[in-house]
């Protein structure tokens, strides 16, 4: 079946100024950092890497997508395990798929939703207990309960996809529980692991709602800097040679993925065809 | 249980089972009461159609079932709530199961690293089993990279380095083509004699059942319908079930019996078995004669006159379907060899012998 020229034409057509509405915006943010500064005689990039807030903020944000992405991806495969291994294949009606839409709830809930009632939940633990003082540690707690999801719905869609006879075929090749899981689930399920790790950094590091809601006074995290910075003096230079750092480590980041698993595939097919021949 | 089953079930690779029953929440029990005593070094077969319980039955001796009633004994240990890692049972799955993310070598030496045995002695193993099966140059590749015979033979390796005292096999060969398959039940019947091992094969394929086994245990809807070696099965089946999965079957009903001749809608037959009330009389398609009906030898019984209905030509025999003068259908097969008197065509008119010791009394 093919696809007629004009027809293809016409979505090139329409793909072009797709990509120019994307990518516009990223190079108007480039370009403004260069330009020079007016309150200042320092260029842009000189004042960003002498202010400490901003690395402060920086730290804080990587040690919370860490923290919350590993505890997240942890729990995850835990979680995608338990729905893929003790679902009912044979369920019917809707209370045979109620642990999966449990898990998705979190998902399709609007964050400013989420990051309320986080506020508030938090809120109610730390008048009545004393604990959970809006800080990191609630932030963390907030980014781990959103990201599980993902990683457990990453996990349970690979295990779930398997031949159910493998947890059997390893059960009879004499391991139990403890074995199977070290020897079969974890290395099956490592790119899902590897994958709904990733993920959680990256939308740990993106959030900003969530974290606006949960944060205290000490825990300002870097999109709640760049907030409170535009708030106060409006898109300054520094503002966007910050944006431009960060546009600039995720298409190198981004690069290196690409030639990494695009030479491990060059690798797995010379692999294949080698051995066939 | 009496005392020779008893001898025989404590020898290494005897399986005895005792009331075995696994009933499935609101339904009929998929294995019911089963009683089975499988010999040391036997290759044992698990027949019928599928929904039968026969792979429920053998999901319950590799131990991923438990029975509701019953008791399993492997090599005289009493398994039944043994799990499935502690029994040494090693099954081939219909779907091979392969690990995909190790190779032919890793997936084999799979249950001896679990077991703990270590490297050097694990590769001995598995080289030796891989040479066995034929499939050394390809240790190093992914399951995904093979092709269904030696997927096929890898899942079958993956089982016989452990040296089980018993291998489980469901429908190991139903996923390859006719020659493969052809090609593998020998291969396979041969390791299995060479080794000594005990194997319990379950397929729904009646010509693969025959082909292989020592014994076959016919079963349908939980219960196990017939036990016996494979030509009794075949030639001599208790029922009306047993005789038509086996093969094509002649069945006619007996409605009384005048002197030493039965009655039924061909007419009187002579039968050497005693009549019994209530049985049918069966005959196998291969045991029927046909002749020109100028041709057939006067002198002797069971004879009928008709013609052919339908000849279907199968190479080395053709299957005819003989309509007697009295309307009754009658399945014959003929083989093609030179001794073969000749062919016929629709329309013909033949005459049908059915010895008296060919006919076969059966139960409904």
């Amino acid at each position: 079946m093919s696809i007629p020229a004009s027809v293809r034409y016409t979505l090139a057509g329409i793909s072009w100024p797709v990509y120019v509405l994307l990518y516009t915006p990223l190079v108007l943010v480039a370009y403004y950092s260069l330009t020079p500064h007016a309150a200042s005689e320092w260029h842009a990039y000189q004042l960003l890497f002498s202010d400490s807030a901003v690395f402060t903020a920086l730290q804080r944000s990587l040690i919370l997508a860490l923290g919350s992405a590993s505890s997240s991806t942890a729990l995850g495969v835990l979680l995608g395990y338990g729905l893929a291994r003790f679902r009912n294949r044979h369920g019917r009606g809707w209370l045979s798929h109620l642990p999966g839409l449990i898990i998705y709830t979190p998902i399709i809930m609007p964050s400013i939703v989420f990051g309320i009632s986080e506020l508030i939940f938090f809120n109610l633990v730390h008048n009545a207990t004393g604990l959970f003082a809006a800080g990191l540690q609630t932030m963390m707690i907030a980014h781990i309960t959103f990201q599980v999801p993902y990683v457990a719905l990453t996990v349970f869609a690979r295990l779930s996809g398997l031949d159910p006879n493998l947890f059997d075929a390893a059960h009879d090749l004499y391991a139990d529980g403890v074995k199977s899981f070290i020897h079969l689930i974890l290395p099956v399920v490592q790119p899902a692991i590897i994958g709904g790790f990733l993920l959680g950094i990256t939308l740990s590091i993106d959030d900003f709602t969530i974290s606006f809601f949960t944060a205290g006074p000490g825990s300002v995290t870097l999109p709640i800097y760049i907030y409170s910075a535009i708030a106060r003096k409006g898109v300054t230079p520094e503002i966007n040679a910050l944006g431009t750092v960060m546009i600039g480590t995720i298409i190198i980041m981004a690069l290196g993925h690409f030639f990494i698993t695009s030479r491990r595939e060059r690798a797995g097919h010379f692999a294949a065809r080698g051995n066939l021949g | 249980m009496s005392a020779s089953q008893t001898v025989a079930a404590t020898r290494r690779g005897a399986i005895s089972l005792t009331g075995v029953t696994r009933i499935f929440t609101g339904a009929a029990p998929a294995v019911d009461h089963i009683d089975l005593d499988i010999h040391p070094g036997e290759f044992f077969t698990l027949l019928g159609p599928s929904g039968c319980g026969k792979t429920t039955l053998l999901r319950m001796i590799a131990g991923f079932e438990t029975p509701d009633d019953g008791r399993i004994l492997i090599s005289g240990r009493e398994m039944q709530d043994v799990p499935a890692h502690k029994r040494a049972v090693n099954t081939v799955f219909q779907s091979y199961a392969l690990f995909p993310h190790l190779n032919v070598e890793q997936n084999i030496g799979f249950g001896l690293k679990m077991q703990g045995v270590k490297s050097p002695e694990r590769k001995k193993r598995v080289d030796a089993i891989m040479e066995l099966t034929q499939i050394g140059q390809f240790a190093k590749r992914s399951a995904a990279q093979l092709s269904g015979g030696q997927r096929q033979r890898v899942a079958l390796a993956r089982a016989l380095v452990n040296e089980p005292e018993v291998v489980l096999l469901d429908e190991p060969l139903s996923a390859l083509d006719a020659k493969l398959r052809a090609e593998l039940q020998i291969e396979l019947l041969r390791m299995q004699k060479r080794l000594g091992m005990t194997f319990i094969f379950v397929t729904h394929d009646q010509h693969e059942a025959l082909v292989m086994s020592d014994r076959i245990a016919v079963m349908s809807k939980g219960r196990l319908q017939q036990i016996g070696p494979v030509l009794d099965v075949y030639e001599r089946p208790r029922n009306v079930f047993v005789a038509e999965f086996l093969g094509l079957s002649n069945i006619w009903p007996i409605t009384g019996h005048a002197g030493d001749r039965a009655t039924t809608p061909l007419g009187a037959l002579a039968i050497n078995e005693p009549c019994q009330p209530g049985a049918l009389a069966m005959i196998r398609p291969e045991k029927i004669w046909l002749y020109n009906d100028t041709a057939a030898p006067k002198d002797r019984p069971n004879q009928f006159f008709g013609t052919i209905s339908e000849a279907i030509y199968m190479g080395a025999a053709t299957q005819y379907r003989v309509e007697l003068a009295g309307g009754q259908m009658v399945l014959a097969y003929d083989t093609n060899n030179q001794a073969a008197e000749r062919s016929w065509r629709p329309g013909e008119k033949v005459a049908v012998e059915l010895k008296p010791e060919n006919i076969m009394l059966v139960q409904p």
